[in-house]
């Protein structure tokens, strides 16, 4: 069963590695906490992904501190203010 | 025409048989002439026939037994050898031009190879991976446009552990609703559930296929040897972004639901 396409069709697609690389992994449980919080604020706002934004981004930021994470300017990773705005003010919304 | 008469005179006469023309032009006792015969081939064969005076024995009919001796001489011979030279080269000819096709064409095959790849590149047809922007020029490219996403698309997970493998490997959330342009987070948690350490190495893919040129990770734990001890649980994040262009392309129309699969291998165990 193929899905069509040329030279191979989906016999030829292979995973793309990521575009940053690997997370190295958080042995010493150093940024659970903000990992914590993110799944809570996940599990209450019914998996909305754009409602916690900000508990991602603090997770992302402490991952940079704890040398876990290549050091990276926030909003290049999509977390511009403008962004951050927004999902606070539906935060606030809730 | 009698043979005696010729065997007194020299004389040119036709003589037709059956598959030759006999041309006697010596008088002797002993007529020779010269027959050019045709065999089957075709070929004329100039071969000198000799036949020797009946009257010697004038008690057989001169019509109804004409002793012949017939040998072609070595003009004649040439002659022949040279057309058939000639085929020779011919074929000759052909041998070369269809052994030089036959070793251009297993050139070819193997000239395709680069030669594809680099018109895939070019075209990107076929799926091919073209040189194309990174996540955060996307990301960047989106924010400044200002493009707004309204359509919501669910993103579910699964995990799954190679046989023989004595971790507990599961999503930490079921499923995540992104909006095409957002980049979001993900929690896979592994626990190694023996008791000597174990180096995994995952790998995974999305579905449905055609969707996955839209996924791009930024960053994961995948295609990099993790090393657990003996009863750690470590949580493993996943840093997604679904391309904006998602919404756009009428291929996706009905596509709402992603699911993220992630694999673990056992790489050794010590």
């Amino acid at each position: 069963m193929s899905a069509g396409g040329a030279f191979g069709g989906t016999r030829g697609a292979r995973p793309v590695p990521p575009e940053k690389g690997v997370f190295p992994l958080d042995h010493m449980h150093e940024c659970d906490l903000e990992k914590e919080d993110y799944l809570n604020c996940l599990k209450s706002s019914s998996h909305k992904s754009e409602k916690c934004r900000r508990f991602s981004r603090k997770y992302l930021e402490c991952r940079m501190e704890k040398n876990l994470m290549a050091k990276q300017d926030m909003s290049e990773l999509g977390f511009a203010k403008v962004y951050m705005e927004v999902s606070e003010e539906k935060t606030a919304n809730i | 025409m009698s043979w005696s008469k010729l065997s007194r005179r020299s004389q040119v006469f036709y003589y037709l048989s059956k598959n030759s023309l006999l041309v006697a032009f010596q008088s002797r006792k002993v007529t020779e002439g010269f027959g050019y015969v045709t065999p089957t081939t075709g070929i004329w064969l100039r071969c000198r026939y000799s036949s020797w005076s009946v009257t010697q024995w004038p008690q057989f009919s001169p019509r109804a037994y004409h002793p012949v001796a017939r040998s072609c001489t070595q003009l004649e011979f040439r002659h022949h050898y040279a057309s058939v030279a000639l085929k020779e080269k011919k074929s000759r000819k052909m041998l070369i031009y269809l052994t030089a096709l036959v070793f251009g064409m297993v050139g070819c095959s193997y000239a395709a190879v680069p030669l594809y790849r680099r018109f895939c590149q070019a075209t990107g047809y076929g799926g091919t991976v073209q040189r194309r922007e990174s996540v955060e020029e996307k990301i960047s490219r989106h924010s400044r446009d200002g493009t707004v996403m309204t359509r919501e698309i669910v993103v579910q997970f699964n995990a799954d552990v190679a046989d023989g493998m004595p971790w507990k490997f599961i999503p930490t959330q079921r499923e995540v609703r992104v909006k095409p342009g957002e980049s979001a987070l993900a929690f896979y948690t592994a626990e190694n559930q023996s008791s000597s350490p174990i180096t995994g190495v995952s790998t995974y893919n999305v579905t449905p296929m055609k969707a996955a040129v839209y996924f791009n990770k930024i960053q994961c734990f995948c295609f990099e040897e993790q090393r657990l001890l003996p009863g750690e649980q470590v949580d493993m994040p996943v840093f997604f972004y679904i391309d904006p262009e998602f919404a756009t392309d009428p291929r996706m129309d009905g596509i709402n639901n992603l699911i993220l699969s992630y694999t673990f291998f056992k790489v050794r165990d010590e």
